[in-house]
């Protein structure tokens, strides 16, 4: 009993410790987040009439430069296991199960083609060479956000999960030994008022018969 | 328990958000669209047009019908408009996260991970 009470403890003691981490995450996005908006906004309001960076300029072909990978591990606790987010840059050209196949390469194309400009897949190329600079630092931001805090975040919520469901099952576990033990206090309590109350009757049996 | 064939395929984000949110997400290179005729997007800008029917066809799409997203991203105040669904969202795969907009900063009180800490001690 003592044992599942001191496991709840440790687990939440991990909880609390994932949660601190979690809200600092939080914090941090919010701060980028806000810079980012800021920044597009700058972008838009020095630019040109009419012109709006957003929908309008998306590329219908686009190919994510930035993928995530999960890995898992196993955890500590019963649940099996925790995955780890983790996004980088990849290189867009390689071929995906979802990209067409490539048209047989002629001599020109290869002339051209290699080697790959790392620019081609560049999302500030949808909106025209000469990017204004809050446009450039808005990506930055952005970069940072989805290769750091978002898959920090996402991995910290997968091992707040897998804490919960761990101290839901310690807590169920206490709550059985409990019942048991009660059981067991009860049992032993009935078998010691039954004792006195058959010596008692043998007492005044013998009585009767003296 | 999350097996490896349940993550292994799973490489892209997808993002439900509005003008500006999706647009910072793209500029990271995130945007992907499959090949023709399919042509899938991984994003939809929700705008003031936009139904709730169309983002919760569009949320189910991203969290149970592809295979291929490991993170879904969703401005808070769009999963307001489906939050039964958001909040029901159980999986661990793809990994759902409430991101603040432009409009509407980030509240700690409708974030779903917040909600099941809430509960988890007893409130």
């Amino acid at each position: 009993m003592a044992s599942t009470k001191l496991d709840i403890d440790n687990l939440l003691q991990r909880y609390l410790e994932l949660l601190d981490e979690y809200t600092q995450l939080r914090a941090a996005l919010n701060t980028l987040q806000s810079g980012i908006y800021h920044d597009l906004a700058r972008a838009n309001f020095s630019a040109e009439r009419g012109i709006r960076y957003g929908l309008d300029y998306y590329d219908d072909r686009m190919q994510a430069t930035r993928k995530v990978a999960v890995t898992a591990t196993t955890t500590t606790a019963p649940s099996g296991l925790v995955p780890i987010f983790t996004v980088s840059q990849t290189n867009p050209a390689a071929k995906t199960p979802s990209s067409p196949a490539p048209a047989e390469p002629t001599t020109s194309d290869l002339e051209e083609k290699e080697p790959p400009k790392p620019q081609k897949h560049d999302p500030l190329r949808w909106f025209g060479i000469l990017t204004p600079m809050p446009l450039r630092h808005a990506q930055t931001q952005a970069v940072r956000a989805v290769e750091e805090l978002l898959p920090q975040l996402a991995t910290v919520s997968a091992a707040m999960a897998d804490v919960e469901l761990a101290v839901r099952r310690a807590r169920k576990k206490r709550a059985k030994a409990e019942a048991a033990a009660e059981k067991a206090q009860q049992q032993q309590q009935q078998q010691q008022q039954q004792v006195p109350s058959r010596e008692a009757a043998r007492s005044s049996q013998g009585e009767v018969s003296l | 328990m999350a097996s490896q064939a349940d993550y292994k395929d799973r490489q892209f984000l997808a993002v439900i958000g509005d003008e500006d949110s999706v647009t910072g997400l793209l500029l990271a290179g995130i945007g992907h669209v499959t090949a023709p005729p399919d042509s899938q997007k991984n994003f939809l800008v929700v705008d003031a047009k936009t139904d709730n029917a169309t983002i919760e066809a569009v949320f189910e799409q991203f969290t149970t019908e592809r295979k291929d997203i490991g993170i879904v991203l969703i401005n808070q105040h769009i999963a307001d408009r489906i939050r039964h669904r958001v909040d029901t969202y159980t999986a661990a795969f793809p990994a759902l996260l409430e991101i603040p907009s432009k409009d509407h900063p980030y509240d700690p009180e409708k974030d779903s991970v917040l909600r099941r800490v809430r509960r988890l001690f007893g409130e």
